[in-house]
């Protein structure tokens, strides 16, 4: 089993640096989506982590190729026709996609990212896709612009790692998920410990 | 981390070697590094 450790109540970086590395890094996957990364992306990644791929193959490239994930949030199982969904650190949009396939048009899939370049290309993927009941909102996972309960689920896939601040980001996906909703997320955790100067190095938060 | 913030029924899946191949493999290998799923609710 992971051992995810728990966060010191202070924060072991500052939050507002660590977000501009992170935009960095991922505004290059947006732009660039063959460069090299420490992480895999795209359909080689969705297909590695199990991904069903009778969803995946008819997506277009431009939903898959910056997709930059770690595990597969639909492992715990499929949505449900109809549920609204907030995807918390959506990048390009893949994992929303997916989720679109799964709740239908009477559902509705609010995907937050922080990022520009994502966010531009999530939104021009949708309208190319003709997914109107996908929309996304530029935001922070902990303060995402959604109003209280409501989410029937929340999924999120490598980017809670990426917050300094966990716990708030924790509580926030609390506040906009009804009574009874899930948390379905995908995420990195070590199972040996870090020390306490890697923990305090940003570089290696996102390397 | 989550049941501290009022989350109840965690359940977590296999892990996923997802850095294997990839550049961030040596310092995943240094720290035993996996991706995982996790499931939650919020009680109702």
């Amino acid at each position: 089993m992971a051992d995810v450790q728990s966060a010191p109540d202070e924060l072991a970086v500052d939050a507002e640096a660590l977000r501009e590395e992170v935009k960095i890094k991922y505004r290059e996957v947006a732009i660039k989506p063959d460069g090299e990364f420490h992480f895999h992306t795209g359909r080689p990644l969705a297909a590695k982590l199990g991904y069903d791929p009778a969803i995946v193959d008819p997506l277009p490239d431009v939903a898959v190729e910056s997709f930059a994930g770690v595990a597969n949030p639909f492992a715990a199982g499929p949505l449900n026709e109809g549920e609204h969904v907030v995807d918390a650190g959506s990048g390009c949009g893949f994992d929303s996609f997916i989720a679109a396939s799964q709740v239908g048009p009477t559902g509705h899939i609010i995907g937050i990212d922080m990022t520009k370049e994502m966010l531009d290309k999530s939104r021009a993927t949708a309208g190319q896709m003709g997914l109107d009941y996908v929309e996304f909102r530029e935001g922070l996972i902990e303060d995402m612009p959604v109003e209280d309960g409501w989410a029937d689920v929340v999924i999120s896939n490598g980017v809670i790692n990426l917050c300094a601040d966990k716990k708030q980001a924790f509580s926030e996906i609390r506040r906009v998920l009804r009574p009874g909703g899930r948390l379905q997320f995908a995420d990195i955790a070590n199972s040996k410990p870090v020390p306490e100067a890697a923990v305090r190095n940003i570089d290696l938060w996102t390397a | 981390m989550l049941e501290d913030s009022g989350f109840v029924g965690v359940e977590i899946g296999p892990g996923v070697d997802t850095f294997a191949g990839a550049g961030g493999e040596p310092n995943a290998r240094a720290y035993g590094v996996l991706g995982y799923p996790f499931l939650a609710r919020k009680p109702a």
